[in-house]
């Protein structure tokens, strides 16, 4: 198992590689530099001395060069400065990495709120009304855009029922560290939460529905029966003791698409997170913010496919781990 | 012989009957209510908008008019103006039919590439396998929203084909995955062998043996992508990352409600948009769902 | 001379494992294996499920690769060693060798409609026009007792021993030599069974066709075959023609193998039975005089002109 994950991690390394090298050219390749557009609408300028900022900032080295120098940097841990906040891009990151955090974890936490009991009522009812309800709610939150969606729920209940505030992750008013300020952040945190789960069900409702239909027809569940347990108990202790744990693998693979649509969510709901930066970074062409979100959402990505291999591999003795 | 008999027979005689699997889809979408609604409606909706813009001048409807913004919906502005004072229902159209066909594009040339890889890396397996399917798994891994924004911020002159160009370098690889798992089962059946010993080139066993074979799930993968690659371009239009200005999108109209007023009291400039990709992602998915299960269950048949 | 020389052939699947999808093993599917099959002669490759029939076969006709050893084919004026062309230069020599499926289902197109599907070796490899194509697949399918209107039916419109006579005349089409017939009637009804083999027999004497004929069935090889190999994992323990395998059984996996046919007359059962206990106590008993010390087959040794037993 530890071999397993050690040599899982080590091949993270040439993909991390490839991934910042395929950045950091892309960045490189943008129109403008980050020092003529810190100085934009600044006329009194000397273009020469423009030419010095650039050449002490090294804008005027090789590539190569540029990027092993960012890149011995970032592995010690030094993101480099954003050109345009004119602080560091961890300071910078600070926040907002963990306000994406909670809106991922607020978000996770949700989804299977939602998912796990409605997949359970649909595989035990296969076939019921409230299953074929449930079907229908699968094939629409698969069909429907994320974007769209999250707009008209902020239509709805932000705007038309002001039932929560439209943008922000908490009161500006309100005080660090109070009751009220906790609860401020949860009233901005519902709605962009909610949304984003609603139509990220889809695949444990689906595979918890199968799995459960399945097992009702496994021998071991069919003597239970037999022997006169009663239907809960079946349930309880043999149907969702085999379907619910694999749901975990999924773990990993619902952190990439959350946070893949944590772009959308956060810039529609204005939620001051990673997503929004990077968009308000790419509009702004603070390159070296954006390489480092790009670099960032890369790992958690492959972190994510990792953490999902694990945790199936321990869950499902069948899928035998290649050592 | 009884009537209940011949009945029983003349069923039997009409299942094996199509050797095809498109007829027995066909005949299974007509079955589901749902589906069939959604396709009446889909078809009825795409022929409108194709025909309607046919007849649309887009420079008129894009001529900025300063007397007449916000219009509310009226009887020569059907859903009012935007804030240029522009028709939005003629913008309305002219960013479906911009949508649809950059979605239709956008489908054609991923499932160019994902079948052509994909069927490659299923049928000839070795290391040409392993090289495409290494690939695939470092684009899935990528943060390919992320980077196909900063794709389309750095290009210069940025326009449509750009668009399709660089959707098409990220959104192959589930396609060529399908293709690949299902190509495995494939050549792996006597009539691909057959064909080998019959002295039939790979490339034409590929092309009139194996393919035909895979066209029902070529033909639901593409139904579903269509509708994918519609909510990706339009979700990127409204960022602001997807298609050029000089061709609105859907995504476009409905980005205006980024303005909270817009949003709020203006709701005929946008909601009319983000309610039509509802309806067509709905429609394209019920179909394709349905067309899903029809081959499913032909194959089950066997 | 005979028409094809299989010599010490092996095939080796390899296993990959770990991470870069490194050799971690071999399935040694054949291991060093060798015959030869005349003209005019049918050849019976008899073996346990999983001991290298297919393979054997499949190698022959170029579907899988050889990891050693030759396939000799005797083109009339030279000897050529099919194991080592690639498979363009393997076309020229597809209509001397063609082959029969064992699943008459999976090894016709189910989209293509049978003039098609016999028509596909002669499009490959002669430039016929329509008419001519036309009357060459139905005197194809009037070898295999079709009627020309076959041709514009689909495969599923056909009972299972009729699509095998379609494979058939597709093989036949272009009037190969060698015909491997791989299984060619383990998935038809009993009743079909010999309908078709009876069938297979008669073209081979019209046409003076030779067989690689692999079975499992014992009772079917008999029937067929002038010689027979008897294989074990992926080796051969004993070969010679019908009337010595039958009759004169040395090896102790073949007795085994043998013993194992169900007699259909009742009265002999109980007999049949003691002798397939004894055998089998036997087996246990001589093991170590048929194998080596890791479990491998001897190589052959000749008993008699024809008959060769793996011995040490
Ligand atoms: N592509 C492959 N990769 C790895 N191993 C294989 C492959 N094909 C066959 N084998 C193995 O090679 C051995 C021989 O298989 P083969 O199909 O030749 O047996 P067979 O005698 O034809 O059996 P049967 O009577 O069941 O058809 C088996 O152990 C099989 O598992
Ligand atoms: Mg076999």
């Amino acid at each position: 198992m530890v071999k397993y994950i050690f040599k899982r991690v080590l091949a993270m390394i040439p993909q991390l590689f490839i991934l910042s090298i395929l950045v950091f050219l892309l960045t490189k390749a943008m129109p403008g530099d980050p020092i003529s557009q810190a100085f934009i609408g600044n006329p009194n300028l000397d273009p020469a001395v423009l030419e010095e900022l650039k050449e002490k900032a090294g804008l005027n080295d090789p590539w190569h060069i540029q990027y092993v120098r960012w890149i011995s940097r970032l592995i010690q841990g030094d993101l480099g400065n954003s050109y345009v906040h004119k602080i560091s891009i961890a300071k910078l990151l600070g926040d907002r990495f963990s306000n994406t955090i909670i809106l991922g974890l607020a978000t996770l936490v949700l989804t299977y709120l939602i998912a796990i009991p409605l997949g359970i009522i649909a595989g035990r009812y296969q076939d019921s009304w409230a299953d074929k309800m449930i079907v229908g709610y699968n094939y629409v939150s698969y069909a429907v855009p994320l974007f769209v969606f999250a707009l008209l729920m902020l239509f709805i209940f932000g705007f038309r029922l002001g039932l929560v505030p439209t943008s922000g992750s908490v009161d500006p008013q309100v005080t660090k560290g109070t009751m009220e300020y906790y609860l401020s952040r949860l009233h901005h945190l519902i709605l962009p939460a909610t949304t984003a789960a609603l139509l990220s069900t889809v695949g444990t409702i689906q595979y918890l529905r199968n799995e459960i239909i399945d097992t009702k027809y496994k021998d071991f569940v069919k003597t239970a029966r037999a022997k006169g347990t009663s239907e809960k108990v079946v349930y309880n202790r043999h149907i969702l003791r085999n379907s619910l744990l694999p749901i975990a693998a999924f773990l990993g693979t619902d952190i990439v698409n959350i946070l893949g649509g944590s772009i959308f969510i956060e810039q529609i709901f204005g939620y001051p997170g990673i997503g929004q930066l990077f968009v308000s970074s790419i509009l702004q062409r603070d390159y070296s913010v954006v390489v480092v979100l790009v670099m960032l959402s890369g790992f958690l990505a492959l972190l994510g496919t990792l953490l999902s291999d694990i945790i199936l591999s321990i869950v499902d003795p069948r899928i035998r781990l290649e050592d | 012989m009884n009537s209940v008999d011949l009945n029983v027979e003349q069923k039997e005689t009409e299942k094996i009957e199509a050797p095809t699997g498109l007829a027995v889809i066909w005949r299974e979408l007509i079955k589901d209510k749902l589906a069939l609604f959604s396709f009446v409606l889909l078809i009825g909706l795409v022929l409108f908008i194709y025909i309607y813009s046919f007849f649309l001048n887009q420079d008129e409807i894009t001529k900025i008019d300063l007397m007449n913004i916000f219009a509310r919906p009226n009887a020569q502005n059907w859903l009012g103006t935007d804030y240029g004072g522009r028709d939005v229902f003629g913008q309305l159209i002219i960013g479906a039919r911009n949508s649809l066909t950059i979605g239709f594009l956008i489908t054609l040339t991923t499932s160019l590439i994902g079948i052509t890889l994909g069927v490659i890396s299923g049928y000839f397996g070795g290391w040409v396998d392993y090289v495409i399917m290494r690939f695939i798994d470092f684009i899935l891994v990528l943060p390919t929203l992320m980077i196909v924004i900063v794709f389309v911020s750095i290009v210069p002159d940025y326009n449509v084909f750009h668009f399709i160009f660089i959707m098409s370098l990220f959104y192959w690889t589930s396609k060529a995955r399908l293709i690949r798992s299902k190509t495995l089962a494939e050549r792996e059946l006597d009539y691909v062998s057959a064909s080998k010993t019959l002295g039939t080139p790979d490339w034409k066993i590929i092309l009139f043996q194996v393919l035909p074979n895979l066209s029902s799930i070529i033909i639901v993968n593409m139904t579903l992508n269509l509708a994918g690659n519609i909510g990706i371009e339009t979700g990127l239009s409204y960022l602001g990352f997807g298609l050029p200005e000089s061709v609105p999108s859907l995504g476009t109209l409905i980005s205006y409600s980024t303005n909270p007023d817009v949003m709020q009291n203006k709701w005929w400039v946008w909601l009319p948009a983000a309610l039509l990709i509802l309806v067509l992602m709905l429609c394209i998915n019920f179909v394709g769902q349905a067309l899903k299960r029809a081959a499913d269950a032909r194959q089950r048949l066997g | 001379m005979p028409l094809l020389k299989v010599d010490n052939l092996k095939v080796h699947y390899p296993i990959r494992g770990g991470f870069f999808r490194t050799i971690k093993d071999y399935v040694k599917a054949v291991d060093g294996i060798s015959f030869s099959i005349h003209e005019g002669e049918t050849y019976g490759l008899v073996g346990e499920s999983g001991c290298g029939k297919t393979t054997t076969g499949r190698t022959i006709i170029g579907l899988n690769k050889a990891t050693d050893g030759k396939v000799l084919l005797d083109t009339g004026s030279e000897l050529v060693d099919l194991t080592k062309l690639s498979r363009k230069e393997f076309r020229k020599y597809r209509s001397d060798i063609q082959m029969i499926f064992q699943d008459p289902y999976s090894s016709l197109n189910v989209r293509k409609r049978v003039r098609d599907i016999i028509a596909e070796p002669l499009r490959n490899f002669e430039s016929l026009t329509p008419e001519e194509e036309e009357q060459r697949i139905i005197d194809a399918l009037a070898k295999v007792g079709l009627g020309p209107e076959a041709m514009f039916k689909y495969p599923h419109q056909f009972s299972g021993g009729q699509r095998q006579r379609i494979g058939i005349a597709r093989a036949l089409v272009i009037n190969p030599r060698l015909i491997i017939a791989d299984e060619p009637v383990s998935a038809l009804d009993v009743s079909v069974q010999a309908q078709v083999l009876n069938f297979m027999k008669d073209i081979q004497k019209d046409y003076n066709l030779s067989y690689l004929f692999i079975s499992h069935d014992l009772g079917v090889v008999r029937h067929m075959c002038d010689r027979i190999g008897i294989m074990y994992n992926g080796r051969l323990v004993e070969e010679g023609t019908t009337e010595d395998i039958f009759e004169n059984p040395q090896h102790l996996y073949t007795k085994r193998l043998l013993s194992a046919i169900p007699n259909t007359d009742p009265k002999k059962r109980y007999e049949n039975k003691k002798l397939r206990e004894e055998i089998n106590r036997e087996y246990e008993a001589k093991t170590r005089q048929f194998f080596d010390e890791n479990g491998r087959i001897y190589d052959l040794k000749p008993i008699s002109a024809t008959h060769y037993v793996a011995m040490p």
